[in-house]
């Protein structure tokens, strides 16, 4: 038969057929079985993941500052909804909701296809009710979810911090995490994130095709994070919070009154740490931040609050960076007596020189320059250390810095006052364990030498920080005269400023400041326990801290603060600590959608104090800062007397303006 | 003496008595009781969570196993080449038959079946017998070797008709069928080599026109798409081949057992009983299952082409290669979507898928084919 081929040429087809089913059927059923399996498992049951809630946060006595409590929450899980149905679901959940239909589309969107979505916590009367509709509501659940909870509001808010989603970089580092778990974002919550994660657990059902439960598994309960001990003191923190802005509301009445001013005071900040051990005890800022206001606002009303500056994600006792004027006349002071570098003619500290209106400084290399004290055009008579540091007498330290510069300027000793200011923690972080500390700043030459190079190869490079250094010039004896004094390009964070005066007062230790204490699991026990860091023994002759303590007393009884701290009587004895007054050249008025400054105006001087008590044997260092708030003995000293009064036990008197000394 | 005797009773009197194909028929056999096998395992459950008798289709496919082996016999003992005589018949009614379904109210968006009491009956099945029987008869008297075109041409004019009212329906599979049946019919019917070029490109730019005219429904679209990207619509139609796949996959070399299969059991995989069938031979009795499956199919379509190539005339040829074309066609589809190499289209398993008119069709065409075996010698006589 002659069709004999064709058939041959049918059958070779066939076999062909055949052979391209027999292969896939041997990849599906042999080579890929396990992962056919896997998915099959995964198929037959539902596993709904319970979230654990984070672990709490105590202050040091006991006190809850951050708590969780369940919240149903309304999910939905996108796999399940078929596509046809989201858009009336959507509608649905819109209506018993109250959430705009756009705005949940906008989370299905962001969560992604096959996600699932939480759209936030709801009362329980709305949470019955789709609970009994659940089956007209198909992949919608109802889920008991952990939320914080802040009993005293925002108190310690940017000590706390906050919790959010997980960052898509989070998630990909983390397979395991669930995008809608709570993680720490800022503060404390951050810091300590993989401690007060807890474990979450789950439910498992065995299910069929359309959902239904045939079986429910074996499951796990939650298991809630460890807790955070604090050192924090919630009375404490609460006092220094309303002392702050009682010091910032006490600067705007001057400025008031004066009627002559720049701008108002807005920002400041406070530390109150433990000399012995670095123990934060309270720590404040203004702009505050309230965690609970991030999921009580809009972001429109958030952004709005922030361009407002009544709220901010930055905690300015570690993040803002300010120069720390006469308070840091303690470093320079410490560096006379240890290096035994005296002004002209001054041998040690006993020995007067004149106090004068100005220094005419004659530096080694001929030049000359003008520079006045705070009391020109009067002069303020002849002081010893001791005096020049009660009177914060700039001439004394000035010359002291150019006795340092005419005797070893061009040398690897040209740089031994700035050796000292960060030895002491000045110029990087001192590590306390939340995030966002900034690193202040202490100049030399290398620094503007380096500047000085970027500047000439990029003209437009805003230098060191856009207001503070505005030309590129070279490490000149006047520079190391500024920061002698705490002025010039020298930048400091209230909390560098804390840990410096501890080290100065306790006898040279520079703790690294602590706010947690130790960490328990939810059982008590012992997780972490927090044992002090030393970060650095600063060598201190203990005659030079004793002479120190006793000039640090005489600023609170007859030096700068004096007035300020009349108010305590005899007890400002008790007290010691100095006032600074610094000289901020320029501040930003007007910026545009960039952050780039449009528009300077003149800054008023931020006001600081920095103190210790009871001084004979410190056990508490307190540091204030008041941005544009004027004198530090009229502002800061008055608002660190309160704080003392309070730390000591003594009543504690109204936050009223001291004497207007010292610029 | 004895040796001439032999020879003179085998042409003279006491001529061979027509036997059956026995692998044919017993292939068909073992295939239609494993069907009903089959049905059961994939039913009863969703049978049972639907408050109704667990074995409901399975005695239903029952009913159509016994109905589909009296219609076999019957078709084997009737000489196919009588077919020829009904082939004008057969064609009108099948005509008429497709064109009513068009008027029924459409279910699940299509219009595919007539109901007869409580069966329904499909006019597109017995559309896929009514073709290769036309076929045969149209192509039988024509030269071994190169066709006349005009042959050709009627042969395709008489296939477009009910194709076309097949694709109203529609029933993008069935009319894929209809259209590897003429293929391969013509092929071997005698096309030369222009002529088959020049019918596959032709087959080509329709297939793109559909495309660009849009003439496909967009769920026929759609589900063309699904075969590239399934997970891409995980709950769409793409759903069944994904939960088949895994299915088949999870069962494994042996299997899960019979009864074993958990997605089988839980009624994970739609259509299973009907046209996702091999999910759960796959699932439940593994590799091994699948393959001796496959090896069935494949020794019926090896008696078809024995059957095509000892026919006694082209037509007998011409039945057993289009009854071999429907047969492969259908299982290399239907076993390939289940497995992911090939779009779901909704053909299902000849003889494994629950549903009567598709099971009798099959048992019809094997049927016929049969008896063009039974005839294959020049019986002196007659």
């Amino acid at each position: 038969m002659k069709t004999g081929w064709r058939l041959g040429v049918l059958g070779i087809i066939f076999v062909g057929m055949f052979t391209l089913l027999f292969v896939r059927l041997w990849f599906v059923q042999v080579a890929a079985s396990a992962e056919y399996e896997r998915q099959a498992q995964n198929r037959l049951v539902d596993i709904e993941s319970i979230p654990a809630p984070r672990g709490l946060m105590v202050d040091r006595s006991g006190r809850a500052l951050v708590t969780s409590v369940f919240v149903p929450h309304v999910l939905v899980d996108r796999s399940k909804v078929p596509a046809v149905d989201e858009d009336r679901l959507v509608q649905q959940l819109s209506g018993l909701l109250s959430i705009p239909a756009l705005e949940i589309w906008t989370k299905f969107e962001a969560a992604g296809s096959g996600a699932l979505v939480d759209l936030g916590g709801v009362d329980t009367d709305t949470a019955y009710y789709i609970w009994e509709h659940r089956s007209d509501l198909i992949g919608v659940r109802i889920v008991e979810t952990p939320e914080r909870r802040y009993p005293l509001g925002a108190v310690a808010g940017h000590i706390v911090g906050y919790t959010g989603k997980p960052s898509a970089e989070q998630l990909q580092a983390d397979p395991e995490l669930d995008p809608n778990a709570a993680v720490g974002k800022g503060g404390l919550e951050a810091a300590y994130d993989t401690y007060l994660q807890g474990t979450p657990g789950f439910e498992a059902f065995r299910v069929n095709a359309r959902g239904s439960i045939l079986e429910e598994l074996q499951g796990r309960e939650p298991v809630i994070g460890n807790s955070l001990h604090l050192n924090i003191d919630l009375d404490l923190q609460q006092v220094t919070e309303q002392a702050l802005r009682d010091a910032i509301d006490l600067a705007n009445q001057i400025k008031r009154q004066s009627g002559s001013y720049n701008g108002l005071a807005r920002r400041g900040a406070i530390v109150v740490l433990d000399p012995r051990n670095g123990d934060v005890l309270s720590m404040a800022a203004v702009p505050a931040f309230d965690p609970a206001l991030l999921r009580e606002v809009t972001s429109r009303q958030l952004q709005a609050l922030v361009d407002s500056d009544e709220f901010s994600y930055n905690d300015l006792a570690i993040a803002g960076q300010y120069p720390p004027a006469s308070t840091f006349k303690a470093v320079t002071y410490v560096a006379a007596a240890e290096e035994d570098m005296w002004p002209e003619g001054v041998t040690g500290p006993e020995d007067r020189t004149e106090c004068s209106a100005q220094l005419k400084a004659p530096f080694s290399d001929g030049s000359q320059q003008v520079w006045r004290n705070w009391t020109y055009p009067r002069d303020d008579g002849y002081l010893n250390l001791h005096e020049a540091f009660a009177r914060s007498c700039n001439v004394y330290f000035w010359e002291v810095a150019l006795d340092i510069w005419n005797t070893y300027k061009g040398t690897d000793r040209e740089d031994l006052l700035q050796q000292w200011a960060r030895d002491l923690g000045f110029g990087s972080k001192t590590g306390i364990d939340l995030p966002g500390e900034q690193d202040g700043l202490v100049p030399d030459r290398a620094l503007f030498e380096r500047y000085k190079q970027l500047q000439l190869e990029n003209p437009d490079i805003g230098l060191l920080a856009e207001d503070r250094l505005t030309t590129a010039s070279p490490w000149f004896g006047g520079d190391l005269l500024q920061m002698a004094v705490g002025q010039g390009s020298m930048l400091a964070t209230p909390l560098q400023l804390a840990v410096a005066y501890s080290a100065l007062v306790n006898g040279g230790t520079v703790w690294e400041p602590h706010v947690v204490a130790r960490i328990t699991d939810p059982e008590g026990n012992d997780v972490l326990q927090v044992v002090p860091t030393a970060v650095r023994q600063v060598p201190l002759h203990p005659e030079t801290v004793q002479m120190l303590r006793d000039d640090m007393r005489r600023v609170t009884t007859v030096g700068t603060a004096a007035s300020a701290f009349a108010p305590m009587g005899s007890a400002a004895a008790r007290v010691g600590g100095k006032t600074g007054t610094a000289q901020m050249p320029k501040v930003c008025a007007v910026r545009d959608a960039n952050d780039k400054c449009l528009q300077y105006r003149d800054s008023d001087r931020t006001s600081w104090f920095v103190g210790a008590a009871p001084i004979d044997d410190p056990r508490y260092v307190v540091v204030v800062m008041v941005d544009e708030g004027g004198g530090g003995s009229q502002v800061a000293a008055p608002a660190a007397r309160f704080l003392f009064q309070y730390l000591l036990g003594l009543d504690t008197t109204e936050i009223v303006a001291g004497d207007r000394n010292e610029y | 003496m004895a040796a001439t005797s032999s020879l003179d009773r085998a042409v003279v009197g006491d001529r061979p008595r027509p036997t059956p194909d026995l692998v044919l028929f017993l292939s068909f056999a073992a295939l239609s009781a494993f069907g009903i096998l089959m049905v059961y395992t994939a039913s009863r459950a969703l049978l049972e969570t639907q408050g109704l008798d667990p074995s409901s289709l399975m005695v239903k496919q029952a009913i159509f196993a016994v109905v589909g082996l009296v219609l076999f016999l019957l078709m084997s003992v009737i000489d196919y080449r009588d077919l020829a005589g009904w082939s004008v018949p057969l064609y009108v009614i099948t005509l008429a038959l497709l064109g009513f379904v068009l008027t029924t109210a459409p279910v699940l968006e299509v219009q595919r079946w007539i109901q007869i009491g409580p069966f329904q009956f499909q006019p597109s099945e017995l559309a896929k017998l009514t073709v290769i029987v036309v076929l045969a008869a149209v192509l039988a008297p024509a030269r071994e070797e190169g066709m006349k075109w005009r042959r050709l041409l009627t042969a395709l004019a008489l296939v477009a008709v009910p194709a076309a009212l097949i694709f109203i329906q529609p029933d993008l599979g069935t009319m894929l069928v209809l259209g590897f049946i003429t293929l391969v019919v013509l092929f071997v019917a005698g096309t030369t080599m222009p002529q088959l070029v020049t019918l596959l490109a032709t087959g080509a730019a329709g297939v793109v026109a559909v495309f660009k005219l849009k003439l496909l429904r967009d769920y026929q679209l759609a589900r063309l798409q699904s075969l590239i990207d399934p997970s891409a619509d995980p709950l769409g139609i793409g759903y069944n081949r994904i939960q088949s796949e895994i299915a088949i996959g999870s069962g494994g070399f042996f299997g899960k057992g019979l009864f074993g299969g958990a997605l089988t059991n839980l009624s994970y995989v739609p259509a299973q009983p009907t046209d996702f069938i091999f999910t759960a031979v796959g699932e439940q009795l593994g590799f091994v299952g699948g393959t001796l499956v496959m090896v069935a199919y494949a020794l019926l379509l090896w008696r078809l082409l024995v059957i095509a190539a000892n026919a006694r005339d082209r037509f007998g040829t011409l039945l057993a290669v289009g009854v071999a074309a429907m047969v492969s066609f259908q299982v290399f589809v239907n076993i390939g979507m289940t497995i992911g190499i090939m779009p779901v289209t909704g053909l299902p398993l000849p003889l494994l898928s629950a549903g009567g008119s598709a099971y009798l069709t099959t048992a019809l065409a094997l049927g016929i084919a049969n008896s063009v075996w039974m005839r294959r010698t020049p019986v002196p006589g007659r």
